[in-house]
């Protein structure tokens, strides 16, 4: 039996034991590990907090306002005080989040104290509804973000693009720029192509904070530097103008280009169907989103810089001025057209059944006559109408300031070849394309190019939407220089032929597009009626106006839209007309 | 009746206790700084209350006769029991309470549970007809013991329930329980403990049968102890689910089974930060980070031992393990010297329960206990706990003056 003082040791020694692990923590922690716990309390209070800039504004040519920010309430939230069932369920209910997207985003946090948001693009009412139960949702709290805003005049969903969060891919890409997961970019039109601009350059301070990720009141700014709003941009297009084309176009596909002729300014870039942009602004709903992408008229699809299809008639330019420059004719040359062309066992039909009887190269290009083509086609090589056709800006991309341009196909003797193995290369084939069929492809902004070439007899300019980039606090500003460029290898001579044509076409008796004459304004064009695998003919109507000292080229185009004079023609005009209406070189003696 | 300044008070245990509820009290002022003055319950103020009252149930039960506690002794157990069974049948709010209300003050009886078990394992251990030889009476002491400990349990309150369990143990040690039958009481602890891993599980087994034959048991006693481990170990899980489930992470965080930085763990990531970023002299009073940015949890309470260790470092850290070593040495010097086995039991239970708060509760902070929601004896901001604590140094103090009686 051990007596008490035996006891009392065994007591003693197991509390000194004991005290003694206690103390050896003790120093580790303090002692020992002192830098290591000492930066975590810093990492712990200190946070590094990331100030976003205003994105720049948007103008029109004239300074109306096309893209601005307004302020939207977003929903945060701290997960370490949130992340409970009771406060999901009421932020569920009062959101009315159908999704889980709350819960969603709550469990997936990684760090308890960093705030996420929860919800962007608050209602005000759900807002208010929030505030007054604020006491039951510890850790929730909203933060005014700008968001953009889209005054309600044009929509030019295509043009100005919209934006969204950062893409994993994307932000691989944009490494080195200040660019973190969360932020918010440009993803289509001008939105991307000048995001850059636009975005500004974030700011950072540090701020200190509970362990509720609170700040403690202290607004003096300790920093890297604040946040340098982006800057704004003004574009080249007319709002007016936009406006009519959009009108115009509300109940068709396709679209119109229209370009200053003379420094390849962009007035009018308008495709249809497009999207109403303010989805894209907050919470695009899940359904309007289908709806988009499974729409058979592809409303997400810009067709002026995207859409690649079959010119038609329109193209007819491009082998006249190739034939012209080879000498195989001249101004002068005719041919008979019986409403059809035999070639081998094949018959080519003229539009007209029953024939233009003999036409000379005006003619043709007026009355728009494919018998005529089918004859110039057959004393053309293939490859030499293609070297033409590029030379004439197609088979590339213009280089316009917008992403996701296409380039279009001028196919030559090689592509021919690969492509139709088994035949190869034929004569055929050439009769087609002569009057812009077969394999061919272009753009509407290829073809509002070409016109722009014609317009200034050879001499053309990158067409361009964006005309000053302006520094929204210095207000210093840098201008678009357009430089100008040369289509190679075709003469004044065959320019004044062509032109003389294309004026006729509009101005002439029995010309295709006459549904464009203006009576104060020589108006110049080229009709296309292309043929095509996915329905009716596509609409074409190219051109420039004033014939002398043009001013303006543009290129109407409709999907399936039936016949290119009858549909395009007076498309262009309503657009011309209003364009010289606000050069107030018209009286109202116009019509 | 001797004057007072012939009583020969154990002044090194009421100026270690003084010490004690002082570093408390600039600990509260620090953690309840940001609350503001105006803002909320004034902890500091409410402190000092306790401390004072508890100072004169100190000098009070210092007067009381053994005698007369010996007595009062299941009184005092059966009133007790019947405060912590009426808050668990209390029929108004959603779940079991720890609080009881008192006019305005809220008392917890689990706290006054710790001295009257305590007093009462004494009584029963002390009293003349008691023999650790007779197995029922064992089975008496535990039963004495485990009723508080489930309903303690029950609130739910884990780390005093275990303070229920720990203080018998250490009191049949002091009675004359041999070590190795305090052996076949600890091994279903452990086996307990162990079987949530079989391999574990597996290895105290042969751990356990290599102990029973090496102290060569007879065979009934081998094969009787041998299955109560291997059921205890088959039943536990079944009590494993009915813990809470928080209290079901912390063990299991504590024991690594599982790492999860945002939940239990995180207490003690930020009290370990608070701790360790306070260095050989600390950040200076109302200057610990962790502490004024509210990132400690319950750092009034539980983790006040961080507040501490960030503002006054690891001399103020040692100070206060020193005062408290200084305590309970002293008070097991009191239990050896006791006159009665009564005093002696009693005051080696007290020690025991002090002992086991310290270890746990500063254990706790610094990472290496499990949380289990333990106070700091005499630091830790709470009225029921003060209260409590005054109350077994006032017994302590008893025994020591019994001594020079």
């Amino acid at each position: 039996m051990p007596t008490f003082q035996d006891k009392k040791i065994v007591f003693s020694t197991i509390i000194l034991l004991f005290v003694f692990i206690l103390l050896v923590k003790l120093f580790q922690l303090q002692i020992y590990e002192r830098k290591k716990y000492r930066y975590f309390s810093d990492m712990n209070r200190i946070r590094r907090v990331r100030l976003l800039p205003t994105r720049g504004n948007i103008y029109d040519r004239n300074g109306n306002i096309l893209v601005e920010n307004q302020p939207s309430y977003s929903l945060f939230a701290v997960p370490f005080e949130s992340k409970k069932e009771k406060i999901i369920n009421l932020l569920t209910n009062i959101l009315n989040d159908s999704t889980s997207l709350v819960r969603k985003k709550l469990t997936e946090a990684r760090n308890p104290f960093t705030p996420i948001k929860i919800w962007p693009n608050l209602e005000f009412e759900r807002l208010v509804q929030i505030e007054e139960r604020k006491l039951e949702l510890p850790g929730v709290y909203f933060k005014v973000e700008p968001k953009r805003n889209y005054p309600d005049t044009v929509n030019s969903a295509h043009l100005l693009g919209y934006l969204a969060e950062v893409s994993k891919n994307e932000l691989e890409a944009l490494k080195g720029e200040d660019i973190l997961q969360g932020d918010i970019i440009g993803k289509k039109g001008i939105e991307k192509a000048y995001d850059k601009e636009l975005r500004g350059s974030a700011g950072y301070n540090f701020i200190e904070v509970n362990a509720f990720g609170q700040e403690i009141e202290d607004k003096e700014f300790k920093g890297e530097g604040l946040p340098q709003p982006g800057r704004h941009l003004y574009l080249t297009l007319d709002l007016e103008l936009q406006k009519l084309a959009e009108n115009l176009f509300a109940d068709k596909n396709g679209g119109a280009v229209f370009l200053d002729v003379r420094n390849g300014d962009v007035l009018v870039l308008c495709s249809k169907p497009d999207f109403d942009l303010n989805y894209f602004s907050g919470n695009i709903p899940q359904n309007i989103w289908n709806g988009l992408i499974n729409d058979p008229s592809k409303p997400l699809f810009d067709r002026m810089i995207q859409g690649e299809f079959p010119p038609g008639s329109t193209f007819k330019l491009v082998m006249l001025a190739a034939a012209l420059e080879e000498k195989t004719v001249n101004a002068q040359t005719t041919f008979t057209c019986n409403g059809y062309y035999r070639f081998g066992a094949r018959v080519f039909d003229c539009w007209k059944k029953s024939g233009h009887g003999t036409v000379d190269l005006t003619d043709a290009i007026k009355m728009s006559c494919n018998v005529y083509m089918y004859n110039v086609s057959l004393n053309m090589d293939v490859d030499v109408w293609a070297r033409y056709a590029k030379q004439l800006g197609f088979g590339k991309s213009t280089g316009i300031d917008l992403p996701g341009e296409r380039s279009g196909n001028v196919p030559d003797k090689k592509y021919l070849d690969t492509v139709y193995k088994k035949t190869g290369w034929t004569k055929g084939m050439l009769l087609n394309l002569g009057i812009g069929q077969g394999d061919l492809l272009t753009t509407p902004i290829q073809m509002a190019q070409l016109a722009m070439i014609f317009a200034n007899s050879g001499i053309y300019y990158k067409p361009h939407v964006v005309q000053r980039i302006v520094d929204s606090q210095s207000y210093e500003f840098f201008l678009h220089t357009a430089t100008a460029q040369q289509a190679e290898g075709i003469s004044e001579q065959t320019f004044s032929v062509l032109r003389n044509g294309m004026k006729l076409v509009v101005n002439g008796a029995n010309g295709t597009g006459r549904a464009c004459y203006l009576p104060n304004v020589v108006v110049a064009g080229k009709t296309g009626t292309a043929q095509n695998p996915h329905g009716d003919d596509h609409a074409w109507f190219i051109g420039f106006a004033p014939y002398e000292n043009p001013q303006i080229a543009f290129c109407v185009f409709i999907e399936n839209g039936g016949g290119g004079g009858a549909q395009a023609a007076p498309i262009a005009r309503e657009l011309l007309k209003k364009y010289f209406e606000q050069q107030q070189l018209f009286t109202n003696k116009i019509e | 009746m001797p004057a007072v300044n012939k009583i020969k008070i154990d002044w090194v245990i009421v100026i270690c206790v003084f010490l004690l509820t002082l570093y408390g009290l600039i600990a509260i002022y620090s953690a309840t700084y940001t609350s503001g003055p105006q803002t909320g319950t004034n902890y500091f103020a409410k402190q000092i209350l306790w401390i004072l009252i508890g100072f004169c149930l100190m000098f009070g039960i210092l007067f009381i006769p053994p005698g007369w506690l010996r007595v009062s002794a299941y009184v005092l157990y059966g009133i007790n029991l019947c405060l912590l069974i009426y808050l668990i049948i209390l029929p108004n709010s959603g779940g079991p309470s720890r609080w009881i209300g008192f006019g305005s003050i809220q008392l917890q009886p689990s706290e006054f549970m710790k001295p009257v078990l305590v007093i009462t394992l004494a009584a029963f251990l002390s009293s003349n007809k008691c023999s650790l030889r007779n197995v029922k009476d064992l089975l008496t002491a535990f039963v004495l013991t485990l009723l508080p400990f489930a309903l303690v349990l029950k609130q739910p309150d884990l780390g005093t329930a275990l303070t229920f369990l720990v203080l018998l143990i250490p009191m049949l040690y002091w009675k004359g329980l041999r070590l190795f039958v305090i052996f076949v009481i600890c091994s279903p602890i452990i086996t307990f403990l162990s079987s949530f891993n079989f391999w574990t599980f597996f290895f105290i087994i042969i751990l356990i049968c290599g102990i029973l034959l090496l102290s060569r048991q007879r065979a009934v006693v081998f094969w009787s102890v041998f299955l109560l481990n291997i059921i205890v170990g088959i039943v536990a899980p079944y009590f494993w689910n009915h813990l809470h489930v928080y209290q079901q992470q912390r063990i299991l965080n504590f024991l690594g089974i599982i790492s999860d930085p945002k939940g239990a763990g995180y207490q003690i990531i930020q009290s370990k930060v608070a701790i360790g970023s306070g260095g050989l002299i600390g950040k200076g009073f109302l200057h610990g980070t962790q502490t004024q940015l509210s990132f400690l949890p319950a750092q009034h309470t539980d983790f006040i031992f961080s507040v501490l260790a960030e503002e006054w470092g690891f001399l103020g850290a040692f100070v206060i393990l020193v005062t408290f070593l200084i305590l309970l040495i002293r008070g097991i010097s009191i239990a050896s010297g006791a006159k009665t086995s009564f005093s002696g039991l009693l005051t080696a239970g007290l020690v025991t329960i002090f002992a086991f708060q310290v270890v746990v509760n500063i254990g706790m902070t610094l990472g290496i206990m499990p949380v289990t929601g333990m106070p700091l004896p005499f630091i830790s901001y709470g009225g029921s706990s003060m209260l409590s604590g005054m109350i077994m140094t006032g017994l302590i103090l008893n025994t020591s003056l019994q001594r020079y009686k």
